[in-house]
């Protein structure tokens, strides 16, 4: 793969062949010129519609058709929408609670208060039953309000709970007859739960401030308590993706030229105003929908298990959403194109939005800062906040990185936790990890992932999001 | 034939995900030992009784990969709704128009099976159906 050097941590895959634009990747150190990921990007770049760059972001691995940590923005009347630009877990996403409680607070009752959280939050295989399960009208609703049907069902850390949400919690455009009765099948009885592989809650010690105006503007105050939840739109999103893969693959030819000549067949794709470009849309917005209910009543859930935990009043936990992020999406937006603003498509597979200061889509508290910009790590070492700039804008379509990226297979990972307690290792530490079985931890233990510092470190020195707060693990619970 | 499990399998060591492959003489044998290693890898290589057989028929293609991932998809959605695994399997007929299989199925057990992966979705990406040398190659990357 032929790379150009741009400035800084950015490199170019130059136009070739049938490539609309060029790649551009954002990297921690020179890319590997064989990664196959590398690849993917110029494959992106093919895309029907895709508009000045096929982007990478530092913590680019490899995916199914697209890079994970990819984005693309496509011309939103002309454009292809993608499944595999989107991904499996449609709406992964991670969320930040902040709370009032001191460090030494929780540290006196870890256990007690991880154990609390491991009950109250169904993990696993297959975990189920938070809630009961949902009837086709309930379900509906989920499908069409997302955080705001949780949040009006008393699951929330404060009132404004979905306002402090990505795009309100909701994408309106949800078509819930559009998802299927498989798909609602594997959703009725999953809304409040976790899941597995690297799915997580975090109970997270503000380790160290960066930005201290931007920082107390987020509510993050060194040695408080914040929370992290990591996960998305569980069997339904996943249900809703494969069958549109399965759908869209023998089809793509039917498309015209510049489908058939796709240079990977997991690209699959569809025109955006296609009947089954719209069908997906609608079905893949509602499938957001549920993962933001999702981690909403994981939210109230959370909230009533510190409360029993500790023994606190709703006032003395002091909860508040920081924010909620999509790192697995397609949405419309508005953004400027060679100098003109546009509505475009924007496809965020493992990436996240980073929308900068004085953007009128922000909420009023975050208009001044740019969007709190939440990245998880590793669950040994720490996740960082960052804040969305003007720079993101004009360079990434308003994106940035979503996490640290893994190293090594799960095959790996487990031959070297051979032998080793991760819970112990862990615990010396002070951290403690509940999880449902030890092969879990063993696959997502710190070494199996990057260095999420580098990670964040490139998009602070891009200008792409800029460093507010670190938070360090103290209690963890996956599945 | 009926295979049952255990059924090894060789990781394609993905960095994210896992990657099964397995081999067998016929298309027939080596699906099935690919559906059993789904089932392997759902009871984290627990003992799974079998508790209820049914006939399965999908349909097939893009090409015999297509086959492939059409039968695992079936498989995966038997677990996520009814945790519902594989732990025998014979394929009657497995060609690009489809798969006819009869599955011995075990029912997941939180406890029992509490090392088992949670695969979410079984992906186009490298699968393959098809001849190597003497044998047959099965292959698929699973979203876990």
């Amino acid at each position: 793969m032929q790379l150009r050097h741009v400035e800084g941590d950015l490199w170019e895959i130059p136009r070739q062949g049938r490539m609309r634009v060029p790649g551009r990747v954002y990297s921690v150190g020179p890319p590997a010129p064989d990664d196959q990921a590398l690849q993917q990007v110029a494959n992106v770049a093919h895309l029907p519609g895709i508009l000045r760059f096929s982007l990478a972001m530092p913590d680019i691995h490899w995916g199914y058709g697209f890079p994970i940590g990819g984005v693309a923005a496509v011309d939103a009347e002309h454009g292809a929408i993608s499944p595999g630009g989107v991904g499996y877990d449609i709406n992964c996403g991670v969320r930040v609670i902040t709370t009032a409680l001191d460090e030494a607070v929780v540290r006196a009752s870890l256990h007690a208060v991880t154990a609390q959280l491991y009950r109250d939050i169904p993990t696993g295989v297959g975990a189920s039953r938070a809630i009961p399960k949902l009837s086709a009208p309930e379900l509906d609703e989920v499908l069409s309000q997302g955080a705001r049907w949780a949040v009006k069902r008393g699951f929330s850390a404060a009132a404004d709970d979905a306002e402090r949400c990505e795009e309100g919690g909701r994408l309106a455009g949800a078509d819930p007859q559009a998802v299927s009765d498989r798909a609602r099948q594997r959703g009725a009885d999953q809304v409040g739960t976790l899941g597995s592989g690297n799915h997580f809650l975090e109970v997270d010690r503000i380790a160290e401030i960066y930005d201290p105006a931007t920082a107390e503007a987020f509510g993050l105050l060194p040695g408080r308590v914040a929370i992290q939840v990591h996960s998305g739109s569980r069997g339904l999103g996943y249900q809703v993706c494969d069958e549109f893969l399965a759908e869209l693959t023998p089809r793509l030819a039917s498309f015209g030229p510049d489908y058939a000549q796709l240079p990977d067949r997991q690209l699959a794709c569809a025109p955006v105003n296609s009947e089954v470009g719209r069908r997906y849309l609608g079905a893949m917005q509602a499938a957001a929908n549920y993962a933001w209910a999702n981690r909403q009543v994981m939210t109230g859930l959370t909230v009533r298990a510190l409360r029993h935990a500790l023994h606190l009043s709703e006032r003395e936990l002091g909860a508040r959403l920081l924010y909620d992020v999509c790192h697995n999406v397609a949405k419309h937006e508005e953004h400027e194109v060679d100098g003109v603003q546009r509505r475009v498509l924007v496809h965020r597979k493992g990436a996240t939005r980073a929308f900068g200061p004085g953007d009128p889509r922000l909420p009023a508290a975050y208009r001044e800062t740019g969007q709190p910009v939440l990245i998880p790590g590793d669950m040994g070492r720490y996740s960082y906040v960052l804040a969305g700039t003007a720079r993101a804008m004009r360079d990434t379509f308003g994106s940035s990185c979503h996490g640290a990226g893994r190293l090594m297979s799960r095959g790996e990972a487990l031959r070297r936790g051979r032998g080793r307690s991760i819970s112990r290792e862990l615990a010396a530490r002070g951290i403690e990890v509940i999880s449902r079985g030890k092969k879990t931890l063993a696959e997502e233990m710190s070494e199996a992932y990057k260095d999420v510092a580098q990670v964040v470190a490139v998009m602070d020195r891009s200008g792409i999001s800029r460093l507010v707060a670190r938070l360090e693990p103290m209690g963890v619970i996956k599945g | 034939m009926r295979y049952s499990l255990p059924q090894p399998y060789e990781d394609l060591g993905h960095t994210a995900d896992v990657g099964l492959r397995v081999r067998g003489a016929t298309a027939e044998e080596a699906l099935a030992r690919l559906a059993l290693a789904l089932g392997g890898l759902l009871c984290g290589d627990a003992p799974a009784p079998v508790v209820t057989e049914a006939r399965l028929s999908v349909a097939g293609g893009p090409g015999l990969a297509g086959t492939a991932v059409g039968l695992l998809r079936e498989l995966l959605y038997r677990f996520a709704t009814e945790r519902l695994l594989p732990a025998e399997v014979e394929v009657h007929r497995a060609g690009e128009a489809g798969a006819e299989a009869t599955v011995g199925f075990a029912r997941y057990d939180p406890e029992r099976h509490a090392e088992g992966t949670d695969v979410k979705a079984v992906t186009w990406h490298q699968a393959r159906l098809e001849p190597e040398g003497e044998a047959w190659v099965g292959q698929v990357v699973l979203d876990i």
